[in-house]
């Protein structure tokens, strides 16, 4: 059964057609990843899909409703969208606090997610001081605070290092093992590669290939050469 | 999965206002910008306070302080509260889009028009300890100042107690309008620096130019909630005012409050409902 719908989404910057007819779905339980190149439309279609940006036509609904209508969103949808999302002033437990409050969510969850993202030692420190990593850390643990049944995370691996891959791509794994459904956008295939059960493509806004990780790697293929292929294709 | 029939539009639940204004609240002291404002408006009052003082009785000096006029200048002299909880507004709205926080906020909170609601009330309760903050100030030095002249204190208790809660009105409803005022313009810097020029030179300028319509520029009704003579809180060459009354203070405050509810409406109708990206 899909979780998230995306359906005919159009989104237009003036004579620039960020999102163009974009139609997908993701199943519940499975990570999927939402790839393309830069400036492909992928952010734009994750704030429309979260509400934070009105689509000019076109549906996105998560759990069968929109982002807006959810009674609990941050019980049902955790979301990183950029890591520079933060007060600089603010600490690290001061912010998760104030997120649990946003979201009902007992205070006792902000330890628990400090030490699921490694950050328990810097929570008393400011967020203006984190490094890009730190800052991404913190973004999955406000994400994870209210326990919520679906992430969607655009670029989360963008300032891990190669420790902090492995710890997401861990992390992600035991999530929809647990039932959870993941949509991550990424432009850099090999990050997620891994990680991934399906993939969704786009390109200049519009859909160039949706489906299971394994449809396109049968051939034996490997599947940054698809996408590159895939997307330029699309170019032409 | 939620099997729930939902109503179209933001879901907004009976108790989310008290909930949102605490957020704002937790927000707004657990960063320093609030306190140094708080501490910039107590240390402005103060100096200024003093010096105005000092310089009673004296050429270009305000009356001397042996009567009510004089006194009356000192202690009600608390402008900086005013102006700096009209600042302390203008980040509590603009500043998550200044940090981007704004994305978090509405992720937490779909419903924008909550949202501003419980940020201008956040406003108000912050400015209205502006308010008292530098009341409680301007009481002190000029109460000093007049014990330590000997004079005999001309105003009576129970107007000292409304000029107060009017510093503690003024200040909650030009935090208001700030709030209001940086939800319009997301600029911080731009709307910060709007505001000291708006206090400080425009309402001067145009209080100057138009005697008649002073009473009815924000800031100076402000002042008049909070006790102060018409001009002598506004700066520079037009603090004297011939034939012009100070609005009362039920309409120095539905003034206020309609000038906040007018900028909120064209918030929500304009930059309110903007995409966040």
């Amino acid at each position: 059964m899909a979780t998230i719908r995306i359906q005919g989404l159009v989104k237009r910057y003036g004579q620039v057609t960020a999102v163009d007819g974009l139609s997908f779905e993701v199943r519940a339980g499975t990570v999927t990843g939402f790839l393309g190149p830069n400036g492909a439309g992928k952010t734009t279609t994750l704030r429309m899909l979260l509400g934070l940006v009105t689509p000019d036509a076109g549906t996105a609904t998560i759990n069968g409703y929109p982002y807006l209508e959810l009674p609990e969103p941050l019980h049902q949808v955790g979301a990183v969208l950029e890591a520079a999302s933060f007060h600089p002033g603010r600490t690290a437990r001061a912010h998760l606090r104030i997120q649990a409050l946003a979201a009902e969510a007992d205070e006792s969850r902000i330890e628990d997610v400090l030490d699921l993202v490694g950050l328990s030692g810097a929570a008393r420190r400011r967020i203006g001081g984190f490094s890009l990593g730190m800052r991404q850390r913190l973004g999955l643990a406000t994400a994870l605070l209210a326990d919520p049944e679906v992430l969607i995370l655009d670029e989360p691996a963008n300032g891990l290092d190669p420790e902090g891959i492995r710890w997401l791509r861990g992390l992600l794994r035991e999530f929809a093992a647990e039932g959870g459904t993941v949509l991550v956008s990424s432009h850099m295939l090999a990050e997620v590669a891994q990680t991934i059960d399906s993939v969704v493509i786009i390109s200049h806004g519009r859909l160039v290939a949706q489906g299971p990780v394994t449809e396109f790697t049968a051939k034996g293929d490997d599947l940054e050469d698809v996408f590159f292929q895939l997307t330029q294709e699309a170019v032409r | 999965m939620t099997a729930l029939a939902l109503p179209s539009g933001p879901v907004v639940r009976p108790n989310a206002l008290p909930r949102l204004v605490r957020i704002e609240l937790v927000k707004l002291t657990s960063i320093r910008l609030g306190y140094g404002l708080l501490a910039v408006s107590v240390g402005l009052t103060l100096l200024w306070t003093i010096l105005q003082a000092s310089q009673a009785g004296k050429a270009n000096g305000p009356e001397p302080l042996s009567g009510y006029a004089g006194q009356t200048s000192i202690i009600t002299g608390g402008v900086w509260g005013l102006i700096f909880a009209a600042v302390l507004g203008v980040t509590i709205s603009s500043g998550e889009f200044r940090h981007h926080t704004a994305t978090l906020t509405y992720l937490a909170t779909p419903s924008r028009s909550r949202v501003l609601a419980a940020k201008a009330v956040a406003g108000a309760i912050s400015g209205a300890v502006f308010g008292l903050a530098v009341y409680i100030v301007t009481l002190a030095v000029g109460l000093s100042f007049v014990a330590g002249h000997g004079y005999r204190l001309a105003i009576g208790a129970g107007t000292l107690t409304d000029w107060g809660f009017g510093h503690l009105v003024g200040a909650a409803l030009l935090g208001v309008i700030g709030v209001v005022v940086g939800s319009l313009v997301r600029s911080q810097f731009a709307t910060v620096i709007g505001v000291f020029v708006w206090t400080i030179l425009i309402e001067s300028l145009i209080g100057g130019l138009f005697g008649s319509v002073r009473p009815y520029l924000p800031y100076t009704a402000a002042t008049a909630l909070a006790g102060t003579p018409l001009g002598s809180a506004n700066f520079g060459p037009s603090r004297g005012v011939v034939g012009v009354s100070a609005l009362p203070f039920a309409g120095a405050a539905a003034l206020l409050l309609a000038i906040a509810v007018a900028g909120a409406l064209i918030a929500f109708r304009t930059t309110i409902r903007r995409d966040v990206t």
